[in-house]
């Protein structure tokens, strides 16, 4: 591994490719591109759906618990929360809170 | 620059192994990036965007022959005159800008172990993947008498568009008290809610403008999409006004004769003043001449990046394929699309795509203001896309508290924001 290193730091100097590699892998973490679906990354005029690009992971992960539990009311967040993990909330909740708001 | 070339090919050599941090430059370093996407609906244009969002070094070229796009979800709010026909179209300026290609014209045949497309005019595009989102073609001649000019007097109105305004012409010019007749196909086809969704709607229409008329549903299957919440629905909005019946009570059209208006059952014949038959559907056409196609009409793949597990290297989405428990839906098309795109990124940069998680939810309306849903969130399980158990499931029967009302206005800004994520 050691001897890969220097290849892969020139390799990514070089190119000047997209940054995603390095936060993960492109497109976000499992399931966050279906939530965007609902919650797009840019602004929906018109829409009512709440945006969550930008918002802090905390809070994406308290909301997303409490409409797995069902401590939150809500219309379709507690059926698609309940298809996901601490995990997986907390990686899809820290992928949204770095997108632009 | 050949040094620098044959160093990027052996430190390739030596990442493809070790998960290197940088290896998707890499593959646009050596220009090995081409991937030609068929098809600009849901699936098509929402991967060829995120193909050039995730890495703007591929190069990416969209087939398409229409200019315009005509978007099928909210088409039956077209037929009830609660929506333009404009407010259903789409350009492809959004997909331009972002750096794709768009060649407007049809892919004709694909060679996968050439790996090329060749176009309607006999170019060849070379490619190191291929993404197929053709969504349906119709098979005409499943049911005796409906075929492509039965269609113009029995419109389907499944591919949204001129069938979609000749079936408004037609309900708007039927005489108060006139039956309306739709047909509903066995599974699998596009859109399970559809059909129920647009005989609410045609419903909602009729009670305001020709309350006498009604409205028969002939359907192939004895179960479908969200049937409760139809159901209820229907009793507690249009007592009366639609009836159902299913498969076992004689509700599959065995033959239609498109001079008279009839559709004939195994259990007897009926004379529509418009008639509406969604036919049996299978994978478009090119599918099937691309060898992606099985028996079933429709395209196995994998569940991780959406391969065909009969041709390599070419990924189908959307309609055309088979999805395990995912429906064939606009929201499946796209986010099949975006787990799709950024697995290509991976397989062209030597590695190994990771596991997905996809979501889907399709919303129906039954009136303008009475919205219902069933979503649900899949995993890949045993080579296909499986319920994630638990999770899923249609809106709460017997809802109060505008709860209707409010997933109505969910509804329309699903489609808001999925036709602005797919189109720009
Ligand atoms: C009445 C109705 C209501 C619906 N409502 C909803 C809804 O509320 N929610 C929902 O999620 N879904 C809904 N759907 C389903 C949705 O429309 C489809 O699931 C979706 O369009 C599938 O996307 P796709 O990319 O697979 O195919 P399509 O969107 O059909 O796109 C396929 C494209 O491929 C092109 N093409 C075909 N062959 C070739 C070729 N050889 N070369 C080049 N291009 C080619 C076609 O021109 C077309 O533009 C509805 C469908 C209907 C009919
Ligand atoms: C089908 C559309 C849809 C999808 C897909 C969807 N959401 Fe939601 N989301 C909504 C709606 C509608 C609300 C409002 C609550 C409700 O009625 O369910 C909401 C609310 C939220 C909220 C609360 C925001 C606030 O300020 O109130 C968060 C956080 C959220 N969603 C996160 C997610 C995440 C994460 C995903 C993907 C795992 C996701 N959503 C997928 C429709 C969707």
């Amino acid at each position: 591994m050691g001897r890969l290193l220097l290849p892969v730091l020139v390799l990514a100097f070089l190119s000047g490719g997209p940054a995603q590699a390095a936060d993960g892998p492109p497109g976000g973490p499992p399931g966050a591109s279906s939530c965007t679906g609902c919650h797009a990354p840019m602004k929906v005029t018109d829409s009512v759906i709440p945006r969550i690009a930008g918002r802090k992971a905390a809070d994406i992960v308290t909301f997303m618990r409490e409409y797995r539990s069902g401590a939150w009311p809500s219309s379709v967040m507690g059926r698609i929360a309940k298809g996901f993990s601490d995990p997986e909330i907390d990686a899809i909740a820290a992928w949204f809170a770095v997108q632009p708001e | 620059m050949a040094t620098r070339r044959t160093f990027l090919k052996l430190a390739g050599l030596k990442l493809a192994g070790a998960a290197g941090l940088a290896a998707p430059s890499l593959a646009s370093a050596q220009g090995a990036g081409r991937v030609v996407v068929v098809g600009g609906g849901f699936g098509g244009a929402t991967a060829a965007r995120t193909l050039k969002q995730l890495d703007a070094k591929l190069n990416v070229t969209l087939v398409e022959p229409n200019p315009i796009y005509t978007a099928c979800p909210f088409s039956n709010s077209v037929l009830a005159n609660l929506r333009e026909m404009s407010q259903q179209q789409f350009r492809y300026d959004g997909i331009k800008a972002a750096g794709v290609t768009v060649a407007e014209t049809s892919v004709t045949a694909i060679d996968a172990s050439a790996r090329t497309a060749t176009l309607a005019d006999g170019t060849q595009l070379s490619w190191d993947r291929l993404v197929l989102s053709p969504g349906i073609d119709f098979d005409w001649g499943a049911i005796p008498g409906y075929d492509e000019a039965a269609a113009q007097k029995m419109p389907h109105a499944w591919k949204a568009g001129a069938q979609t305004v000749l079936l408004r012409q037609q309900l708007q010019d039927m005489r108060d008290g006139g039956l309306v007749v739709m047909s509903s196909p066995p599974n699998p086809y596009r859109c399970p809610p559809g059909p129920y969704e647009r005989a609410s709607l045609i419903a909602y229409w009729l009670s305001i403008w020709k309350p006498k008329s009604k409205l028969l549903l002939l359907d192939s299957k004895d179960a479908f999409s969200k049937q409760r919440l139809f159901q209820d629905g229907w009793a507690q909005l249009y007592p009366g006004t639609i009836e159902w019946v299913p498969l076992s009570k004689g509700g599959k059209v065995t033959s239609v004769d498109p001079a008279t208006l009839t559709l004939t059952t195994e259990f007897g014949s009926h004379k529509a003043d418009v008639a509406n038959v969604i036919p049996p559907q299978k994978a478009g056409a090119i599918a099937a001449k691309a060898g992606v196609a099985d028996r079933t009409g429709w395209c196995p793949v994998e569940p991780v990046a959406f391969e065909s597990t009969l041709q390599r290297g070419i990924h189908v989405l959307g309609d055309a394929a088979i999805m395990g428990a995912m429906p064939k839906s606009a929201f499946a098309a796209n986010a099949q699309a975006k787990v799709c795109a950024a697995a290509i990124v991976e397989l062209l940069a030597g590695r190994a795509p990771p596991q997905p998680l996809l979501i889907n939810t399709c919303y129906s309306l039954l009136a303008a203001d009475y919205g219902i849903s069933i979503a649900g969130v899949y995993r890949p399980d045993k080579g296909l896309l499986a319920d994630v158990p638990g999770a899923g499931g249609v809106s709460p029967l017997g809802a109060v508290g505008g709860l209707r009302g409010q997933e109505a206005l969910y509804a329309s800004s699903w489609f808001r924001t999925i036709t602005a994520e797919t189109f720009g």
